[in-house]
């Protein structure tokens, strides 16, 4: 006899996890209709189970959903806001923040003392921006986006997506600009428009690590579901595709470490060192990034995992606002507030 | 729950105070660092012709600039193995945007500005920044 289900789910927190309850719950097959709500964090399950007791059901099925990080139960979880989390969380962003500071007021750029670019300066280059203002943008792309990831349980494959899209896009498209000799750069209203779209992703997905405000978890950008609903045996899409968007993506990031990069590139009319450069530009930046992005690993079952995201979470919120700030003062909307 | 506010509230105290820090203790030593010392003077008159000599690397030296109002004016940016931001340079008020070149210097043409005008030049992600007051 079939009968209806309603279950709240734990650790439902995107559009994607929509997608993914809804199509590995529609393979048991007991289940007949299945419906998931994000907006409710519950499922509604449709099927025979015979004599099953509701609870029975709820563990049955959230064994399914175990390997993705969900469960499934029949009471509503409260909100729970571990506000003591923060008592570490603070002092540790504030550091991170400050260090940040002090390594631009120290003048870390200066440390570049070539005037000449061969792949060495390049590299260095990479090294040095990849601690600088301009990875505020990237940095805090990949310290939000690989914290949300392990937070959703995801281990190492969305991080290694970003980073091989970054490496392969720089030594392509680096090429590009070598073989071509023009640069895909973006005038006043592109860099405004893509550092403001930078700067408010940022934000949410600040505020989203917080877990303060469960409703940001509506406003999280991901792959719209539809997408992950039609692409038969992708719904996983959403934590394949966007890390290697993201990576690619960062190519066209205004920073003027890539810029300066892209202009050379494009000096030496081949598509080879054009491609080189660039790549070991991206080999440079690889290192912190990777740090950056590897320190979310395995973090996700630790009890120390809350005082992680909020750490993340306080420092991608910090680079939000830098970047949300820097775009205002570059069209010159407010005078500028950082300088350094 | 009221030590645990109290351990927020220090926690808060402590971040920021480590912030601060940061911004005090790298406030005095911030213009020291550009490779080749700021001009000393950076402004010029020849032929009736005004030259602003401005240092670009990890930020722009000198930050303020006092130069003289209604002169035909040149600002002349200099690089030296400028890789950053303070590559890409723009100058909203004039609607300039370029980049400049690693090493070297480029000459931007400036027509008379009138008296009191506040000109200022950006990275183009806006982080560092320059001022030119004309009076
Ligand atoms: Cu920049």
């Amino acid at each position: 006899m079939k009968k209806n289900y309603t279950f709240h789910v734990l650790g439902m927190h995107c559009n994607a996890c929509v997608v993914l309850t809804e199509s590995e719950l529609g393979e048991v097959s007991e289940v007949s209709s299945v419906k998931a709500s994000l907006e409710h964090l519950s499922v509604e399950v449709t099927g025979d189970f015979g004599d099953k007791t509701a609870e029975h059901v709820a563990r049955d099925l959230s064994g399914v959903l175990k390997p993705h990080g969900y469960t499934l139960s029949l009471l509503r979880q409260q909100h729970h806001i571990a506000w003591g989390e923060f008592r570490v969380a603070l002092p540790i962003a504030g550091a991170f923040i400050a260090l940040f500071i002090i390594l631009q007021k120290l003048g870390i750029v200066n440390l570049i003392t070539s005037s000449e670019v061969g792949y060495g300066t390049a590299f260095l280059v990479g090294l040095i921006a990849s601690v600088s203002t301009c990875m505020a943008v990237v940095g805090g792309l990949v310290l939000s986006m690989s914290a949300n990831f392990a937070k959703e349980g995801d281990k190492i494959r969305p991080q290694i997506l970003f980073h091989a899209g970054r490496l392969v896009s720089f030594l392509v498209l680096g090429g590009l600009i070598g073989a071509l000799g023009s640069a895909f750069q973006l005038g006043a209203t592109g860099t405004f428009v893509l550092s403001f779209i930078v700067a408010i992703v940022l934000l949410l997905l600040g505020i989203n690590l917080l877990d303060i405000f469960p409703w940001a978890k509506k406003l999280q950008p991901t792959m719209p579901a539809f997408i992950g609903k039609r692409v038969h045996g992708l719904k996983n899409v959403n934590h394949t595709l966007t890390p290697l968007l993201v990576g690619v993506a960062t190519f066209f990031l205004p920073c003027g470490f890539t810029q300066s990069m892209q202009i050379y590139a494009l000096t030496t009319g081949n598509f080879l060192t054009g491609a080189l450069v660039m790549f070991t530009f991206a080999l440079g930046t690889l290192p912190v990034l990777a740090l950056l992005s590897f320190s979310s690993l395995g973090i996700h079952k630790k009890a120390q995992s809350g005082i992680f995201f909020k750490t993340a979470g306080l420092v991608v919120i910090f680079f939000g606002l830098f970047n949300l700030i820097n775009s205002l003062v570059g069209v010159g909307i407010i005078p500028p507030i950082f300088s350094f | 729950m009221s030590t645990d506010n109290r351990n927020i509230a220090l926690s808060i105290v402590v971040a920021a105070v480590f912030i601060a820090g940061a911004i005090m203790f790298a406030g005095s030593g911030s213009n020291a660092n550009i490779a080749g010392a700021p001009p000393a003077n950076n402004v010029s008159v020849v032929d009736g012709k005004q030259f602003i000599t401005i240092n670009a690397k990890g930020g722009y030296y000198p930050r303020v600039t006092v130069a003289k109002a209604g002169l035909p004016t040149v600002l002349k940016m200099n690089t030296r193995g400028t890789f950053d931001c303070s590559a890409a340079l723009a100058i909203p008020s004039l609607g300039y945007r370029n980049m400049l070149p690693p090493s070297g210097e480029m000459l931007i043409d400036i027509p008379p500005q009138k008296s009191g005008t506040v000109m200022r030049g950006l990275c183009a992600m806006g982080m560092y920044s320059f001022t030119v007051n004309f009076n």
